[in-house]
């Protein structure tokens, strides 16, 4: 492509155990908007990581204006003219949107930083952009859609001639979008080139140019926006799948009580009246993209992040939950995504932390009955098959999967009838995955209720009886899983923005 | 969305509010207060106070903190003051000597926190017992007085016109401590070591990824610290006739308590100088000004530590308020 | 070296526990070559006077450590809890039995003050300690009036008694007294809930939240079991040394912290040994008295704590860098 400003051409990554990257192109022109699209996972992330230098490729060319290239780190990149819009934001709270655009690069006039000028300069941007953001503000005052403005600004003021915008609608208000989307078409029409990083499908079909679709690591195919349609695209995501046992109907009866039933549940933005009921021995999956706000659900729901409001019924009695304590009172147990940050101390052992919800149960008058939690402890190590050398190991050695099954272990012994699994197979191997998978279809199958929240498509499919799907903090859909199909929670999962 | 904040509600308004309101109950309550002697007696004894919290609120906007300047600061008055007696040396070296001694001080306790990684609070307790160890080795030592060769620098903080009880005294020391007041508000808001002091405090990852080298930066504010603290040794020297070795453990809580009164947060990046002014005017109040309404000075370390926590307490219900309204 | 490192006795104390008790045996040697006269009982019993207060306050600061935080107030608040209790006995006639309960107390409260505003105020700890440091000397002095106060000796026919638990006719009461106590609480911190709630909120305090353990109510008792030990500590300080001063007691705090870390107490929390912690205490009560012996002045004392300490956290930062 002769106007391409930037190519990436076979572009490959692997980290151990993981081919990250495999093969992938990706052009970006000047004056277009280029969307980056795949679901969660599929390398996009990983791909502009590789492009700012974050990560280095293990194979591949970079092209930047006519020149091979390599960035070291992202200032590298940055002094080159590549820069990333973060979705997480780097901001400094305590100091003015001014000072904050120009940190690192301040204006001198001898010793005295010359503030003046860097308010000028950043009204000079802000006008360009049509923003109206006083710069002299303190960054913690403004709001989120605005201080994204800003990184934007200041994104600009580095000279940019490739934005790449990662996800920056996720946070925005839909008239905060419209005021992004009149920024890039500005940007588009001096001749920069956007890649612009979204799952919100309306998004794409509005902004973009072209489309790019990654899949795992690869690279699926680039399509003319106005040419195509959003069905178009969604086949591209999600391809075909391999099903390994996928589950046809529900396991459950229809008679099944309802043990827990969430009403009107609200938590922030992330939360926006969620009700669900969840049947014993059921498996409820929770599907939706990267901030659909399912987490914060579960977290609200555990008593973990407070609640605004909701009500909450378990086997048919309300229950008041403030607290985590509470909520493994009413015997749930919540299995965090990161684990290493919520779910264990890894520093501990198997032991300590097999008991860590329970110890009240193991004491022999203020002592801890030691060979009583050794012996519940090892009980759950052969019925998970931990593969441990004994009960004392510290759990820091443990591999990714074996440190889930202490996770659950926990709650096992605990004795919670209602699990919340986050992602419980995130950074585990394909072996040990299907470990997981069976023992949750045993624990199912043996009266526990267990929610599960997964960004992978097949193991909502593969594992649960009913799906609700969540959008930008709503639930979008219920599905049993006989009428559930890829393309149905997809479809529910990137609602047009109403 | 917030525009001009109101004066109201700004917090160094409501302590000069609170150090008006002493002095009223003070002057209604003792006769003597009302003396100008008094008032001359009680900023005397506030500069040394000042300097130190000057210099600590750099460390504090960083989220960290210095526990050597109050030892410190009798320990280079103390070698400072030995080099004049014994060992004739001219008094302006030996103020320099206080100043460079602190800025090393400074320095070590920089490059344990900034550089090595040591907790703020440990590091500096460390030097704080150090400072006071070698402050012990020293013998007890007077300054040159006022009439004395050399007691010249007395005039820095007091200014005498005149001699016997008909001597007009001024307090030009306040004025140097504002005018040093001043200018570091200033460095603290237009010059980079400023900004990148309370970005440190405020989100020093961000600060790294903007490709500031941060841990000179992370030192500096220490050395700054340190170098009040050798200024303070200075008017420590001044107003204390002699400076008694081992002593000074303590001092620096009247100086770091005052900042927080004056508004710096107990988890950084936020803080300012002037606020600092007032607020140790606030400790000085207490210290000064209890044996007057016939409370033992005892009593001042009891409310100083009330007070600093009092004042923290403020700060924490203000960022829980915040965090709720997100 | 590996192999002594797979030896079983070995592995079980823990090998750094080893080297720092082969520390403790050589610098005892190295004093006893270097003074003469160093070797030998009166020394030890100087020793061990200086271990028993210290022994305490160490005990005390390994359980606020091992959440995380840290308290420097203990010096201090023990000499706050020996003036009051020892001014309580001598100007208003209260029994020593009653006042040794009073001293105990005090440490008590002030354990109560530090760590309700450590974890249900969440203010960093370090700036309670600060306050209270200040709030215990002020106290003291105010109710003494400055006066430093002077524990009755052990001639005295009604309140001389108590020093029997500092030592009876020669035997070291107080070695016991202090062993048992560094048993309790290495019981209390391997067998019991606190001690297993304490050490595993100091290394992942949000895991321990999420497994519905109120981590504020245990991170509290740590501060108050600290606050608790340090009133013992203050018995066994005017058992040895018989006057208090207002105004002082922050060197110790520094020795405590010292000792604490150097047996392998991490300052990031979540990993505390109290074997260690008394193997500590014995070297800086030992380095403490070597010193003097070694004919510096006290100051010396602060200066060479203030080092070691350095050194010893540092060990730590790094030890725990090269994890990561």
């Amino acid at each position: 492509m002769a106007d391409a400003i930037l190519t990436m051409e076979e572009i490959e990554k692997s980290f151990p155990g993981v081919h990250a990257l495999d093969h992938v192109h990706f052009d970006v022109r000047r004056g277009e908007v280029h969307a980056l699209m795949g679901e969660n996972g599929a390398g996009k992330s990983t791909l502009m990581k590789v492009l700012t230098g974050i990560y280095t490729k293990d194979y591949g060319t970079i092209t930047y204006e006519g020149k091979e290239v390599s960035f070291n780190n992202t200032r590298e990149a940055q002094d080159a003219g590549i820069v990333i819009v973060h979705q997480e934001l780097n901001m400094i709270g305590d100091l003015t949107v001014a000072q904050n655009i120009f940190i690192g690069r301040e204006f001198m006039k001898g010793f005295k930083i010359d503030d003046k000028k860097m308010i000028e300069e950043s009204k000079k941007l802000f006008d360009e952009l049509k923003i109206d953001i006083n710069p002299r503000d303190k960054m913690s005052d403004l709001t989120v859609g605005k201080q994204q403005m800003c990184e934007i600004a200041k994104a600009i003021s580095h000279q940019a001639k490739v934005i790449i915008f990662d996800e920056p609608s996720a946070a925005l208000t839909e008239k905060e979008i419209e005021d992004l989307f009149t920024i890039i078409r500005d940007l588009r029409e001096k001749g920069m080139a956007i890649v612009y990083i979204s799952h919100r499908m309306d998004e794409i079909k509005v902004i973009t140019d072209r489309v790019t679709v990654m899949r795992d690591g690869g690279y699926v195919g680039t399509l003319i926006t106005k040419d195509c349609t959003k069905e178009d695209i969604i086949n591209m995501m999600v391809g075909r799948v391999i099903y390994e046992d996928p589950k046809t109907e529900s396991k459950v009866p229809k008679d099944a009580p309802v043990v827990l039933k969430v009403e009107h549940l609200n938590a922030g933005r992330m939360v926006q009246d969620v009700s669900f009921e969840l049947r014993k021995g059921e498996i409820l999956g929770f599907s939706g993209l990267m901030g659909a706000g399912r987490t914060e659900t579960a977290r609200a729901l555990f008593g973990a992040d407070p609640k605004t409001s909701g009500d909450i019924y378990i086997n048919g009695e309300k229950v008041t939950i403030n607290s985590p304590q509470d909520a493994v009172k009413h015997g749930i147990g919540y299995l965090s995504e990161d684990r290493k940050r919520y779910g264990i101390v890894v520093q501990k052992t198997i032991t300590e932390n097999s008991t860590m919800a329970t110890l009240e149960k193991y004491m022999s008058g203020i002592f801890i009955n030691k060979s009583e939690e050794k012996k519940i402890t090892e009980h759950y190590i052969e019925e998970l098959a931990t593969k441990t050398p004994s009960a004392d190991q510290l759990v820091v050695n443990l591999s990714g999967g074996n440190q889930q099954k202490v996770v659950i272990a926990k709650w096992l012994v605990r004795d919670c009838d209602i699990l919340i699994f986050d992602e419980p197979t995130r950074g585990i191997d394909v072996g040990a995955k299907n470990e997981i998978y069976k023992l949750m279809n045993r624990l199912a199958s043996e009266g526990k209720s267990i929610i599960m929240i997964s960004s992978e498509m097949t193991e909502i499919l593969r594992m649960s009886d009913r799906i609700v799907v969540m959008c930008e903090g709503k639930k979008t859909g219920e599905l049993d899983i006989s009428e559930a199909t890829q393309e149905k929670i997809m479809n529910k999962a990137t609602r047009d923005i109403a | 969305m917030t525009k001009k904040k109101s004066i109201i509600t700004d917090q160094r308004f409501i302590v000069l509010l609170v150090i008006i309101a002493l002095v009223v109950i003070y002057m209604i309550f003792s006769p003597e207060f009302r003396q100008y002697s008094s008032i001359l007696s009680m900023l005397d004894f506030s500069y040394y106070d000042i300097l130190m919290a000057i210099g600590v609120t750099f460390p504090l906007i960083t989220a960290g903190v210095d526990l050597s300047i109050g030892t410190g600061m009798v320990c280079y008055a103390l070698v400072a003051g030995r080099l004049v007696r014994d060992y004739n040396c001219p008094v302006l070296v030996a103020m320099l000597i206080c100043v460079l001694f602190g800025a090393i001080v400074g320095l070590a306790n920089g490059t344990l926190i900034g550089v090595m990684g040591l907790p703020p609070f440990l590091a500096t307790l460390c030097t704080c017992m150090i400072t006071r160890g070698i402050s012990s080795m020293v013998m007890a030592t007077p300054w040159p007085t006022n009439k004395q060769p050399g007691g010249w620098f007395h005039s820095i903080f007091k200014l005498t016109f005149g001699t016997g009880r008909n001597a007009l005294k001024l307090p030009v020391g306040f004025l140097v401590c504002v005018a040093l007041v001043l200018l570091m508000e200033f460095v603290l808001n237009h010059t980079k070591f400023g900004r990148y002091t309370i970005a440190i405090g405020s989100n020093k990852e961000a600060l790294m990824l903007s490709g500031v080298n941060v841990k000179i930066y992370h030192v500096m504010a220490y050395v700054v610290c340190g170098i009040f603290a050798g200024l303070a040794a200075i008017a420590y020297a001044a107003v204390v006739p002699t400076v008694q070795p081992g002593t000074g453990a303590g001092l620096e809580l009247d100086a770091i308590g005052g900042v927080f009164v004056g508004g710096v947060s107990a988890t950084g990046g936020y803080g300012s100088v002037i606020g600092t002014l007032v607020g140790v005017f606030v400790i000085v109040l207490l210290k000064t000004g209890l044996p007057y309404v016939g409370l033992q000075a005892n009593w001042q370390q009891i409310i100083t530590g009330i007070v600093l926590i009092g004042a923290v307490m403020i700060d924490v219900a203000k960022r829980r308020r915040m965090a709720k309204e997100q | 070296m590996e192999k002594i490192k797979q030896n079983p006795f070995v592995r079980k104390v823990g090998f750094n526990r080893v080297i720092l008790f082969c520390v403790l045996i050589l610098m005892y040697a190295a004093f006893s070559l270097l003074v003469p006269g160093f070797f030998g009982k009166a020394r030890i019993m100087s020793v061990m006077n200086y271990v028993y207060f210290l022994g305490f306050l160490s005990l005390g600061v390994t359980f606020v450590i091992a959440t995380g935080g840290i308290d420097f107030s203990i010096g201090p608040v023990m000499f706050c809890c020996g003036l009051i209790s020892g001014y309580t006995m001598m100007n208003k006639g209260a029994p020593v039995g009653v006042v040794l309960i009073l001293s105990i107390l005090i440490g008590f409260l002030f354990g109560v003050f530090n760590g309700y505003l450590v974890s249900y105020w969440t203010i960093p700890p370090f700036i309670v300690s600060m306050a209270s440091m200040n709030i215990a000397k002020g106290i003291a002095a105010v109710y003494t009036k400055t006066q430093s106060v002077s524990w009755p000796l052990s001639t005295d026919p009604a309140n001389g008694w108590f020093r029997n638990l500092v030592s009876f006719n020669g035997f070291p009461v107080g070695l016991v007294i202090f062993l048992l106590a560094a048993f309790i609480c290495m019981v209390v911190l391997n067998n019991t809930r606190p001690g297993r709630y304490i050490l595993c909120l100091g290394s992942n305090r949000e895991a321990v939240r999420l497994s519905g353990v109120d981590t504020k109510k245990w991170e509290m008792l740590a501060y108050v079991i600290c606050g608790t030990l340090v009133g013992i500590a203050a018995i066994f300080f005017v058992g040895a040394y018989t006057t208090v001063q207002p105004g002082y007691g922050d060197q110790y705090n520094n020795e405590a912290i010292a000792g604490c870390v150097m047996g392998g107490t991490s300052m990031a929390g979540g990993l505390a040994s109290i074997g260690g912690t008394v193997i500590g205490v014995l070297i800086i009560s030992l380095l403490q008295e070597g010193i003097l012996a070694l004919g510096f002045a006290k100051d010396i004392q602060l200066i060479v704590t203030g080092i070691i300490v350095i050194v010893v956290v540092y060990a730590d930062v790094m030890a725990r860098r090269r994890k990561n």
